[in-house]
């Protein structure tokens, strides 16, 4: 399976759509805020470089200003300092005309201070305030120095000094002008930009500037932020180290940039709106269809009708048609299996199932003194064409018979209950219906033979009716109630019908709880047997007793076998009860004297048993009975079915050592191939014949011609149900070895079978004496 | 450089032997240098003897003469001897003038042109700076001197006098662009027989 991996719990949504767009939107928020927090920063970065490079620039622009300045004054200067005549006066030391000079020199050129300095260091002057001392000129003017800043008073100024030559140099003309304020403000508006110039002595920097390096840009100010750039000037006077300082502000300068910024941001915010709508949208085109299958995939689960619209081809579209495909995939399997549970696989009929369902439905669509009718079905040989023709052929008998049911009866419902059992339903019968009429109608859809393989097999069919509302009113009593009367039908005889009376339900009532009986009779060892004796005629003693059961019960009194053997069949106890029988003969038998055998009769179903030899064996071996004086009686009816497995069994049981004996010869098929496929040690001869001896007919030639053909065989014979002496006689005379009857006994209890004993030993005692 | 004058005294041990030799004329080679030991031309060496020059007449062995040649006084440095006419040729074909605000010689001659000469007396001894009036780069300097033992030194910075009497003298070197007051140094000599080497470095600007 795919793992569909899972957020941390903090970023877990309940919506994908939400969890989309947030996501999207906090992503590209976060490469807005990175993107804006670097062009803010390059904005301001910029604005800082480029405000750092005007202010650098413009100090250039303001070194050249001040040396151009210097550059004019020191031009002022050389017309004196060149003049002939004031040569010749500072040559000679003419101090009236040097001043007059000076004075006019420092009008004509509004200069502060105009003032020769002697090469023997003499200073004549014309100024304003007091003018530095000559000792701090000296070293600068002597070095050549043309210009630079001295102090007049307590001002700095700009001074420009000219040599006075003669031609050897024997003084220098200085002329200065101030830069106070004002003439700074002058030169600022110079400069390209908005700059503050000062010229300040270096001691008279502020703080912050006085480590600053010279020529760089250094950033002050707190609440505004100001660019400062100090540079050294040349001075002329010793100890003054001048600096101009230039200061621009940035925040001005930045302020320019603010606009930019503004914009950047509303551009982001507006960006930031629009993503967050598009991907809201584009969430929502996934999740709309994501949220269809979803309530569709829910619905599909509650077993209700869930395909989905499919709108698109992308992969959403393709999931949606797929879906579409697996739900009606899903529907047709479920159709299927439905089909399969509610119908049956040979014949496509409905089966119990189903038909417990319609049969429901149309109870409760019945309405008023509307009748229903339903029916039981039971084919009568099915069970010889499966064992004669075999199963394939068998099942084609089915499906014949289904298709037939569903021509013939178009409006009713026909459904196989299993087996070859069937149900129909007529429903919407109306009150005055002739249901009798109805049945014979529906018992001549099976009258008719149908050819299997080229063979012909009868179809005819046993059914059992109940009719709503009389016999009931729900499906499970009617159901119950028409199985009953089914029951009974096939009680009655082959290819009859029977409506459903109150008593088969206590007779069911009653069958029931002699089943119960029996369960506890076997438990218990409710059982008891009688013993009749077989006496042979041929050589005139007692030869055997036939063990008998009986059932004495508690409330019901003795009952008989012919009462609960056909239960006991039906149920299966027979055995369990057949081994008990066994066993408890042969215990019996032990204890007789060493001549006398027993015979105890096994029931079809118990032959049918796969352990009965062992049962035998063991039961032998318990009692210490040798196997010779066990007799076991079985019926034609074990040749029905499978006649070599019954061979084989018989075999083994005569391999034991015991021997078996055919009952009730002549009664059922009678078939002679019986005889010549297995030796059989004795045939019992139906009591029928018995009864008939004495009156007029032809029993006596049947019974001749029997034990004519067993002693062919080389089988014994025996009489049953032998009454009078002038039966013994007849049979005696035919040539039948022995005989059992009421004429020598009725079975009699295990005690009773040892006086019976004693007194037949008497009897021949005293007929060997009397002889 | 506003240092001493450094005087080398190599000579010192001159002295004795000059008494020793006294009988031999006397010669003393002065080598005058900067302070990086480079030799110094045309400074201008004079032996004054202490007390003064008593003797006759003086006359160098070079013409008394300026020429103003290429917009520059030819020679640059002229030494003569008191009272002495120099004459001032001018050879250019410009026209010059020569003026002088220097104590010992406060003369002024208006300009003149090619191939004339104006000459002017100096009676004073001393440094005289000239100039051109209207070519402020052309200066010329003269050393008025009183004494015959006089000379400027050549490319090696040396100079040799020669034909001093043993005695005291007074040693003074003079160059334009001494650092020194007058751009003059003096020192005291005894010049004995035979030759005495002076080295003396100079301060130059």
């Amino acid at each position: 399976m795919t793992r569909i991996p899972s957020w941390p719990a903090q970023l877990r949504f309940r919506s994908l759509k939400l969890r989309i767009a947030v996501v999207y939107a906090a992503l590209f928020a976060a490469i807005l805020a990175a993107v804006l927090l670097l062009a803010g920063n390059g904005i301001a970065r910029f604005g800082e470089d480029s405000a750092s490079r005007d202010l650098a620039a413009n100090a250039r622009v303001f070194d050249e200003i001040i040396e151009l300045r210097a550059q004019q004054m020191r031009g002022s200067a050389d017309v004196l300092s060149r003049d002939f005549g004031f040569r010749e006066a500072v040559a000679t030391g003419d101090e009236p005309t040097i001043e007059s000079a000076l004075v006019s020199l420092r009008e004509r050129s509004r200069s502060d201070a105009a003032f020769v300095v002697g090469l023997d260091g003499v200073m004549i002057g014309s100024a304003e305030a007091a003018l530095p001392p000559v000792a701090e000129l000296w070293d600068a003017l002597e070095g050549g120095q043309e210009h630079g800043i001295i102090r007049i008073g307590d001002k700095l100024a700009l001074a420009a000094a000219s040599p006075i030559e003669v031609p050897d140099t024997i003084g220098w003309l200085v002329l200065a002008q101030p830069l106070d304020a004002a003439e700074m403000q002058r030169l600022s508006k110079l400069a390209a930009v908005d700059i503050d110039a000062r010229v300040l002595r270096a001691r008279q920097l502020p703080s912050g500037l006085k480590s600053a390096s010279l020529g760089k840009v250094v950033e002050s100010g707190d609440s505004e932020r100001v660019l400062h750039h100090v540079t050294a000037l040349p001075a002329l006077q010793q100890g003054l180290r001048p600096r101009l300082v230039l200061d621009h502000s940035l925040s001005k300068a930045l302020g320019e940039y603010s606009g930019l910024q503004w914009l950047l941001a509303a551009l982001a915010a507006a960006g930031l709106t629009l993503v967050i709508i598009l991907s809201w949208r584009v969430a929502r085109t996934i999740t709309r269809p994501l949220s269809a299958l979803d309530t569709a995939t829910r619905l599909l689960g509650e077993g209700k009708d869930a395909k989905v619209e499919v709108t698109s081809d992308d992969e959403l579209g393709r999931l949606g048609a797929s879906f579409n495909a697996m739900v009606a995939a899903i529907e047709e399997r479920e159709r299927q299996i439905t089909h399969v549970a509610l119908h049956d696989g040979l014949t496509n009929l409905p089966n119990r199932k189903l038909f417990v369902e319609q049969l429901d439905q149309a109870l409760a669509r019945r309405r008023g003194d509307a009748q229903l009718m339903i029916v039981y079905v039971d084919l009568d040989d099915f069970k010889v064409v499966n064992d004669t023709l075999g199963h394939p052929a068998g099942d084609a008998l089915l499906r014949n018979v289904a298709a037939h049911l569903q021509s013939v009866l178009g409006e009713a419902i026909v459904a196989r209950l299993g087996g070859d059992e069937f149900a129909i339903l007529l429903g919407d019968l109306p009150a005055n219906e002739n249901l009798a009429a109805l049945a014979d109608k529906l018992q001549g859809c099976f009258g008719r033979p149908i050819m299997i393989d080229g063979q012909q097999a009868d179809a005819s069919a046993s059914m059992g009716i109940a009719v709503a509302p009389g016999d009931g009113v729900d499906g499970t009593t009617l159901m119950k109630n028409a199985d009953l009367a089914l029951y009974r039908a096939k009680r009655d005889g082959k290819a009859t019908y029977h409506f459903f009376e109150q008593s088969l339900d206590e007779q069911a009532r009653h069958r029931r709880q002699m089943e119960l009986d029996l369960r506890l009779a076997i438990r218990d060892g409710g059982f008891e047997l009688y013993f009749q004796p077989l006496y042979s005629m041929h050589e005139e003693r007692l030869k055997a007793f036939e063990a008998l059961i009986r059932w004495p019960h508690a409330e019901a009194g003795m009952i008989s076998p012919v009462d609960f053997i056909p239960l006991a069949e039906e149920t299966g106890l027979i055995v369990q009860i057949g081994e008990w029988v066994i066993r408890e003969a042969c215990r019996q038998a032990a204890s007789w004297p060493d001549d006398l055998s027993v015979a105890v009769n096994i029931s079809p179903k118990q032959f049918q048993c796969p352990n009965l030899a062992t049962i035998v064996l063991s039961a032998l071996a318990s009692s210490g009975l040798p196997a010779h004086r066990l007799e076991l009686e079985i019926t034609e009816s074990i040749f029905i079915s499978n006649l070599e497995k019954t061979l084989e069994a018989l075999h083994s049981l005569r391999a034991l050592g015991v021997r078996i004996a055919l009952d009730d010869f002549g009664t059922g098929y009678s078939s002679l191939s019986y005889l010549r496929s297995f030796p059989f040690d004795k045939l019992k001869i139906d009591q029928s014949f018995v009864r008939d001896l004495t009156l007029d007919g032809n029993a006596n030639a049947m019974i001749r011609a029997i034990t004519t053909l067993a002693d062919a065989l080389g089988m014994e014979t025996l009489a049953e149900g032998v009454e009078d002496e002038a039966q013994a006689a007849i049979l005696r005379q035919e040539g039948c070895h022995q005989i059992q009857g009421y004429l020598l006994s009725k079975p009699i209890d295990a005690r009773a079978v040892h006086v019976f004993i004693a007194a037949m030993a008497d009897e021949a005692d005293g007929q060997r004496r009397r002889a | 450089m506003r240092g001493p004058i450094l005087i080398s005294t190599a000579f010192a041990l001159a002295v004795p032997l000059a008494a020793s030799w006294a009988a031999a004329p006397a010669v003393v080679q002065v080598q005058v240098v900067d302070e990086r030991g480079m030799p110094v031309r045309d400074a201008v060496v004079e032996l004054t003897p202490n007390g003064g020059w008593r003797g006759g007449a003086i006359r160098f062995g070079w013409k008394s003469a300026m020429a103003q040649k290429s917009v520059a006084f030819v020679p640059g440095t002229l030494v003569v001897a008191k009272g002495t006419a120099v004459a001032f040729p001018n050879l250019d074909s410009v026209r010059h003038s020569v003026y002088s605000f220097s104590k010992a010689a406060r003369f002024e001659i208006d300009l003149y042109g090619r191939d004339q000469t104006r000459s002017q007396n100096f009676p004073i001894a001393g440094t005289v700076a000239v100039g051109c009036n209207i070519h402020d780069q052309m200066r010329g300097y003269i050393r008025v001197v009183d004494t015959p033992f006089a000379g400027k030194t050549d490319q090696n910075g040396i100079v040799r006098l020669t034909g001093m009497a043993a005695g005291g003298y007074q040693l003074t070197v003079w160059h334009p662009r001494a650092r020194t007051p007058g751009g003059e140094l003096k020192r005291a000599l005894a010049v004995g027989a035979g030759q005495g080497n002076q080295k003396i470095a100079l301060k130059l600007k």
